[in-house]
């Protein structure tokens, strides 16, 4: 589903990811952790090109990234993203939000796409919320509308970019139950975070970043039981 | 000296009328204006350069000339070209190209600071930069700056006088007219002063009223 | 277009006018400003609602009705005086930038936190020093770029002074424009004119502004920022930025 092979990437003179390498099959759900600063967030930017490539390969569910005739739009349709800081539309009602992309990006008719706003909104709890608008909801709900909005599209990957990392400890539980689902549904998944519970108990992959290279990867409970390298050792001691 | 309303009351109908064109003038040449500002700042915020350069000097150049001089331009000086516009154009086309100046650096204040991630958000969406300007910051970009273009209008409302120079029938022509025939300065004035006032306030108000019923997030 | 060479002392006599004035009234109206301002600011309450009519009506209405009613009306008040055309322009349109800058200096001082005011008073500093210590310097930073944007604003709205028939730079283009029948050629020079004074200033002020990097928008433009009558007692502000007229 997602190939990359030796990817760049620099901010003027500042080379930030040094020559990633990896494979992310169907179906795999990947963690990625890191400290600060790795690149992990600039990694995933660069699956869903908010963040152009400057050197490597990129290919993910069959688009080839580094194409110069590849439109950026084909590719995040394919390729759904949930931030840290929700980013939901705030002049627009809940339903509204999950719904404008698929009416104005994916063309479809307005009675199919409330449905499945509708259906999308139940499957993550919040079907009394659709006429409310995002100041009106907690940290927690917003993200999951927000998750909501994402699938909406349909998309082949989900990317998610710190997803628990801005919320209140009660509510980080109902986002990661929502993940929790959707990787048992079978969806693919990218996310960079620091919740390493749920790493363990959901991914079926981690790899750790630092500094611009991928320096480990494996099964959770190895990597988190038996780390072979240092710096893997080292981090994971900090965040325990 | 003494104070006395009663010889104004003769001249109420011209001194409102004076009024309604000062309103409607203002109006029709914020609407205008408002619209010209936006493809001003769509210009100044788009792909080409040219386009970006011609509307930088129309701000730029409008915002540091005055109006009166502007108008006198339009009133008088095309008059050298034989085009020779009435008060009433000369003002509309004054007052838009004024107003439309001002409009675009509010809207761009007020685009700008809509959070990028918004726009982040849009553009995962697969949106595209119009699609994302027209659905994702355009509402919230208003709403941040509703203040500012209420207030906008109403200093071209104010600033609509102006146009008594070049005998536009407006409000302040009304009172010069008044003056000079009734020579009760004082009182006409100080009429003429309370009647903006009243409907600056009424503006103000207004806006902060429809403020909270538009912008209902 | 020549001929507008000849004609260049007036146009030159009348800018050398507008500074005149703008100078005036540049020093007049902040003073005057700043002193309505404190008054605005201060916690006796007959100063408050004085200084606050006198500033909501000052900016509710036009600057033209101002120049003209102190032309024409004022001078009826004082048997037998005679206001110059300087002096009337002067006195409005100081009368009018100096409304603006008591709301801007009146912001400014609100913006300083509650906490200084206490601190101050815990170390026994007086009214004065309190004020002329503590709260002012830091008011001023807070005060000086929209200050700057008034200014450059009042230079724009000087040009209306010309309709009481004072001869600065707008009336002398007037003039020269119908003398020599170039009205085109007159005021482009009058509108160039006006461009680069007021351009560099306003460039030199973002500039200043940015040094001390206070607010995150650019300086108000003209004469606005604060919204007149009821608004001002329910202390609502447009944000900072660049609305204007004139």
């Amino acid at each position: 589903m997602i190939s990359v092979t030796d990817l760049h990437k620099s901010f003027g003179k500042v080379e930030v990811l040094k020559g990633m390498s990896c494979e992310i099959a169907a179906s795999e759900v990947v963690c990625l952790i890191g400290p600060s600063g790795s690149g992990k967030s600039t990694f995933l930017r660069c699956l869903n090109l908010l963040e152009s490539i400057t050197a490597g390969t990129v290919i993910i569910n069959g688009h080839d990234l580094g194409d110069p005739k590849l439109n950026k739009i084909t590719v995040r349709k394919d390729v759904g993203m949930v931030f840290q800081q929700f980013n939901l539309f705030p002049h627009l009602k809940v339903l509204d939000n999950i719904m404008l992309a698929p009416l104005k990006v994916g063309k479809k008719d307005r009675p199919a796409t409330e449905r499945k706003a509708l259906e999308l909104l139940d499957k993550v709890g919040l079907s009394d919320k659709a006429d409310a608008y995002p100041s009106a909801l907690s940290g927690g709900q917003q993200q999951r509308v927000a998750i909501a909005r994402a699938l909406a599209m349909d998309p082949a990957v989900m990317l998610f970019d710190e997803p628990t990392s801005a919320l209140d400890p009660e509510t980080v539980g109902d986002v990661l139950e929502v993940m929790k689902r959707l990787a048992e549904e079978g969806m693919t998944m990218v996310v960079v975070s620091h919740e390493m519970g749920f790493a363990r108990e959901v991914a079926d992959r981690v790899i750790f970043i630092d500094e611009g290279l991928i320096v480990e990867e494996g099964k959770p409970s190895e990597m988190f039981d038996t780390p072979r390298h240092e710096r893997t050792r080292a981090f994971l001691r900090r965040v325990s | 000296m003494t104070w006395y309303l009663g010889d104004l009351i003769p001249y109420l109908p011209l001194i409102l009328q004076g009024l309604w064109v000062s309103i409607y003038v203002s109006v029709a040449s914020f609407l205008a204006g408002t619209a010209l500002g936006l493809v001003a700042y769509r210009a100044k915020a788009g792909r080409s350069p040219a386009l970006r350069r011609m509307s930088s000097a129309y701000i730029e150049v409008i915002r540091n000339v005055p109006l009166l001089v502007v108008l006198y331009l339009i009133y008088f000086g095309l008059g050298q070209f034989g085009i020779n516009l009435d008060p009433l154009w000369s003002t509309l086309i004054a007052l838009t190209i004024n107003n439309g100046a001002y409009v675009a650096e509010i809207l761009r204040a007020g685009f700008d600071s809509v959070p990028g991630g918004l726009r982040e958000a849009a553009q995962a969406l697969g949106m595209s930069s119009r699609q994302t300007f027209r659905y994702v910051v355009f509402v919230p970009g208003i709403r941040k700056v509703f203040p500012a273009l209420t207030n906008q209008f109403i200093l071209l409302f104010l600033f609509s006088s102006v146009a008594s120079v070049i005998a536009l029938p407006e409000l302040t022509n009304a009172l010069m007219t008044v003056n000079s025939n009734t020579l009760r300065t004082f009182e006409v004035f100080t009429v003429g002063a309370l009647l903006y006032y009243a409907v600056s306030s009424v503006l103000a108000v207004g806006s902060r009223v429809g403020e909270k019923r538009l912008f209902k997030w | 277009m020549g001929d507008l060479l000849t004609y260049l002392p007036p146009l030159a006599r009348g800018a050398g006018m507008t500074i005149i004035l703008c100078l005036i009234v540049g020093v007049a109206g902040s003073i005057l400003g700043f002193v309505i301002g404190l008054a605005r600011a201060s916690s006796i309450g007959v100063l408050r609602w004085i200084s606050a009519i006198y500033t909501n009506f000052l900016r509710g209405i036009p600057l033209l009705i101002i120049l003209l009613f102190t032309y024409f009306a004022l001078p009826l008040l004082i048997p037998g005086a005679v206001f110059s055309q300087l002096m009337s322009g002067a006195i409005g349109l100081t009368l009018f930038v100096s409304a603006y800058i008591a709301e801007v200096v009146r912001g400014a001082i609100e913006s300083v936190p509650r906490g200084q005011y206490e601190a101050a008073e815990a170390l026994g500093l007086g009214f004065f020093n309190k004020f002329r210590y503590v709260i002012v310097p830091q008011a001023m930073r807070v005060m000086v770029p929209p200050w700057v944007g008034i200014l450059l604003a009042m230079i724009k709205d000087s040009s209306l002074v010309s309709v009481i028939g004072f001869v600065d730079l707008t009336q002398a283009g007037k003039i020269v424009g119908t003398t020599t029948m170039q009205p085109l050629w007159a005021f482009v020079v009058v509108g160039a004119v006006y461009f680069f004074i007021c351009y560099p200033l306003g460039r030199f002020g973002r500039w200043y502004e940015k040094r001390l990097s206070i607010s995150l928008a650019r300086p108000p433009d003209t004469l606005q920022i604060f919204v007149p009558a009821i608004s001002g007692l329910l202390e609502h502000e447009p944000p900072r930025d660049a609305g204007g007229s004139t």
